[in-house]
């Protein structure tokens, strides 16, 4: 099918109940660059079904003008919401076509197409907001960090939990001592258990022997994107990309992003020293069934070095002694171990040193929402709180330096057991060569950053 | 095809065959208090042979072997051979019964039956020699353990790792203080040991004319027969099987037990991937992962120690005393973490603490052999040092962990660790969990 051919006067025409002004994008404007807060951002969609559709519909206050998605009938429901936004499948012919329209795009392909999207979004100079992960290697992530920077756009991860307030309290009590200085942290997900709900996918099996024929409503190839090519199977998409190497990023990439973000800004933590894994047996092709993965980081100005440990599968860390019988850890939460005190799931326990101590003093500025905080940023207002160049691409790093860790080459003979020394000044694990290799990875032709 | 089942060996003819005649004379016919003289062979059957029973017999070899059993002729044949005199029985109560020269019994069949055939053994006065895990389940180690010790018979469970230099000096350091006050040991076990994880099987096909597989389910609950249980893969099956940690917790936790004084939990905790698996899966099998923590109380003038047990990959943290490039968990092991150092293993890490350590006095004696401690006790010396009452308890010990392990959603949901009352074998905080203490039977088999 051919992408929808409006032309931009056809959309402004055709945009019901909109004043027209709104839509003039803003480099026609000339000047600096933003679209002034009165006006409205003209904004495109590149992989629109699943969590695409909700970041839509928090985006629909602005003008949402295009649509890419490979996949037309999981983007149908967004197609439908929207039916004066021109429709696509390739976002290179969407951005070709659509460059003089659009102000900021909005990524929620799967993993390993979230770069080169949003890379040649923001090397036209588009805001971007992207999805957690932020990309599905390390340098994909770094890369992302300094393009951003480089192009002065506003940019977003889809971790929409920094917005809220329970992050900006968990900061709040821990710079106020409230469990001392902090040494030790865990942080579990339940994920990605087979089959019990939708948000659950396989890992830990093996590539699929049939090849049923794709969809003709999915243009396979598109989907596969930089990607190695190989035959479809429902077993990818939609949606359970997510435990296959070639496409997610597994339990650690999914949940970290939004789980770890908290600990990293608690903790102001850059770079680990070191990071090892340990999980069930683990292939080629997808993630392992479970996993614990322990970051090292050292000591960051005052605050002493800390271990971060993360879990999946199942994998929790311990009750803590503190915690009532009767309350539950958490099928996904946080456990931050203090010299002084413990904070779960964003309280002090046991509930009563959390009554006793009150509610910290508020240093942060609260959140207008972690969209609109995108919207404010591409018409010039601050910085969004999960931006690439200040934060995402930073902590985006640091989650997929996890699954580096649990790469079968870490359970070869030789290797077992090993924890990777990293070294951010060369970019590179010291200890194992191997491992280097994972940084980043090999684009099909066409699609290389 | 010969059928295995009651060879008709009589004891006399069994008896022109032996090499020396004198010395197979079971030791009830000598009369007396009931010891072979340790001048005299044993009269040893082997009940489940196919698998680790080989091995365990061919230990056993000084012996004789008058009897083999087993339920699988195919699995079975090559021991059948290798034993020509012995007489070949399929049903253990049978050979038991009929069987009268036998004076000492080596089990190895799959864990759900290790109870019920001991019991039998037991009340006949045998000596018994036990693979690991004791039994399948808590109330059957606790009986077995107050048998053997009524019976005054000789017993040995089958982890020969406590037979070691290595579960010695495990001791002896950590008594002599090189690492201080153990407060935390970690026990890992990577093995793959059988499928976990899954559902039970929905396909039925034939049971092998081979195997009789009413009596391979014994006092288990009626299934279909399927090859995913037997041979060899029955261990990651609830019914039949104790997991990982029931296979290898008894091996590797002995060292520990014995080194800290270990008795029974108070507190044990577990997290797996069964944990939101569906019933289908999580009640029918182990997990493929899980890490199970133990809390034991303040004994004998040492504080209290938490105890975890990885398993299907898991692990602790590498240790930061470890030498960069130095291979860490690759095999089973266990981390010891006391307030003034570290081991692996046996040794403490560093390697240069190690080295300039040395050795510590020696305090246990050594073994001959483990299957020679439990002939040397079967005829009269001292009691094997993984008898029953050693073995019981630890046994007990390590499939607590099973309960939390089973009842892990519950525990998680109710917001609880299990309190466990290990004299009076109780679950104290989930009544619902003191159905695993002990197994239904089916009818017709009772201990």
């Amino acid at each position: 099918m051919k992408d929808k051919q409006l032309t931009r006067r056809d959309f402004v025409g055709a945009a019901a109940g909109v004043a027209a002004f709104t839509v003039v994008p803003r480099h026609v404007l000339g000047g600096a660059g933003q679209t002034p807060p009165s006006e409205k951002l003209n904004i495109a969609g590149i992989g629109v079904g699943g969590r695409g559709a909700g970041n839509m519909q928090a985006l629909e206050s602005q003008n949402i003008v295009a649509l890419c998605d490979v996949d037309w009938r999981n983007a149908r429901g967004t197609f439908k919401r929207y039916p004066d936004a021109r429709q696509y499948k390739d976002f290179r012919v969407m951005l070709d076509k659509e460059d003089k329209n659009i102000d900021a795009v909005m990524v929620a392909t799967a993993d390993h197409c979230h770069a080169p999207a949003s890379l040649a979004a923001i090397r036209r100079g588009k805001h971007v907001y992207c999805e957690k992960p932020l990309t599905h290697t390390v340098y994909e992530a770094r890369l992302m960090a300094e393009e951003a920077r480089k192009h002065n756009v506003a940019t977003q991860m889809g971790n929409q939990g920094q917005a809220e307030d329970g992050v900006r309290r968990l900061c709040e009590m821990i710079w106020a001592g409230a469990i001392g200085p902090v040494r030790e942290v865990h942080v579990w997900t339940d994920r990605p258990i087979n089959g019990t709900n939708k948000w659950y996918w396989p890992q830990g099996v093996e590539r699929p022997a049939e090849t049923p024929p794709a969809p003709e409503t999915l243009d396979w190839d598109l989907w596969l994107g930089p990607a190695p090519v190989r035959p479809y199977n429902p077993a990818y998409v939609p949606f359970k990309w997510r435990g296959w190497w070639d496409f997610g990023t597994g339990a650690l990439g999914d949940i970290g992003c939004h789980a770890i973000d908290p600990v990293f800004r608690a903790l102001k933590l850059g770079y680990p020293a070191s990071v090892e894994a340990c999980c069930t047996l683990v292939n080629h092709e997808t993630y392992p069934v479970a996993a614990r993965v322990s970051y090292e980081f050292p000591a960051r100005g005052e605050l002493v070095p800390v271990v971060l440990h993360w879990y999946d599968g199942g994998m929790r860390p311990p009750r803590p002694a503190e915690l009532e019988d009767s309350r539950r850890l958490g099928t996904n939460g946080a456990l931050f171990i203090g010299d002084k005190g413990k904070i779960l799931n964003g309280r002090l326990i046991p509930e009563a040193r959390q009554k006793e101590f009150g509610a910290p003093p508020q240093k942060l500025e609260r959140s207008p929402g972690h969209h609109q905080e995108w919207i404010d940023a591409c018409k010039g207002g601050k910085p969004a709180g999960s931006n690439f160049p200040d934060h995402a691409g930073l902590l985006a790093q640091v989650v997929l330096m996890g699954n580096i860790a649990l790469r079968p080459v870490l359970k070869e003979d030789k290797y077992f057991g090993t924890k990777l020394l990293w070294d951010a000044k060369q970019f590179k694990f010291t200890n194992v060569p191997e491992a280097n290799q994972f940084l980043t990875k090999e684009y099909r032709a066409g699609w290389g950053l | 095809m010969k059928t295995r089942r009651e060879s008709k060996l009589s004891r006399r003819g069994f008896l022109g065959t032996a090499a020396a005649a004198f010395t197979v004379v079971p030791r009830h016919v000598l009369g007396g208090a009931g010891n072979v003289p340790p001048s005299e062979k044993l009269n040893i059957a082997g009940i489940g042979i196919g698998g680790r029973g080989e091995g365990d017999l061919d230990e056993c070899r000084s012996e004789n072997i008058v009897a083999l059993c087993d339920v699988d002729a195919k699995h079975a044949a090559r021991v059948f051979k290798k034993y020509p005199n012995a007489r070949k029985w399929a049903d253990f109560r049978k050979m038991l019964d009929e069987q009268k020269d036998i004076d000492a019994v080596v089990i190895a069949t799959p864990d759900h039956t290790h109870a019920v055939i001991a019991m039998a053994a037991i009340r006949r006065g045998k000596h018994i020699y036990c693979e690991k895990p004791l039994a399948h389940s808590i109330w059957e180690c606790r009986q077995l353990t107050e048998a053997a010790r009524a019976a005054k018979v000789a017993t040995q469970l089958g982890n020969q790792g406590q037979a070691s230099e290595g579960n010695r000096l495990v001791s002896e350091i950590i008594w002599d203080g090189a690492l201080g006050t153990v407060r935390e040991v970690h026990a890992w076990c990577n093995r793959p040991i059988s499928p976990r994880g899954i559902e039970r099987p929905k396909d039925t096909p034939p049971v092998p004319a081979t195997l009789d597989w009413d009596l391979w389910l014994g006092p288990a609950k009626s299934r279909p027969y399927h090859p995913t249980y037997t041979p060899f893969s029955w261990r990651g099956w609830w019914d039949f099987g104790t997991g990982v940690l029931g296979d290898i917790g008894c091996h590797q936790l002995d060292p520990v037990f014995r080194a800290l004084k270990l008795g029974y939990p108070t507190t044990v905790e577990a997290c797996s991937s069964n944990m939101d698996e569906p019933p289908a899966v999580r009640e029918e099998t182990a997990p493929k992962a899980s890490i199970v923590r133990y809390e034991f109380p303040a004994r004998e003038g040492l504080p209290p120690l938490m105890l975890t047990w990885y398993d299907g990959g898991l692990m602790p943290q590498r240790p930061l005393e470890l030498e960069e490039g130095r291979k860490f968990g690759e095999a089973d092991d266990n981390l010891f973490v006391g307030d003034k150092g570290k081991m692996l293993g046996y040794r403490l890490i560093p390697e240069t603490r190690m080295k300039e350590y040395g050795k510590p006095p020696q305090k246990i004696a050594r073994s001959p052999g483990h299957h020679k401690e439990w002939l040397i006790a079967c005829k009269g010396g001292p009691a094997a040092r993984a008898n029953f009452d050693w073995a019981g308890p630890l046994t007990e010990a390590v499939l607590v962990g099973n309960i939390a392990l089973k009842m892990e959603k519950q525990l998680y949901q109710k917001g609880l660790k299990l309190h466990y009352d290990g004299p009076n074998m109780q679950v104290t905080n989930l009544p619902e969990a003191n159905r695993y203490i002990r197994d239904e039977y089916r009818a017709g088999w009772s201990l």
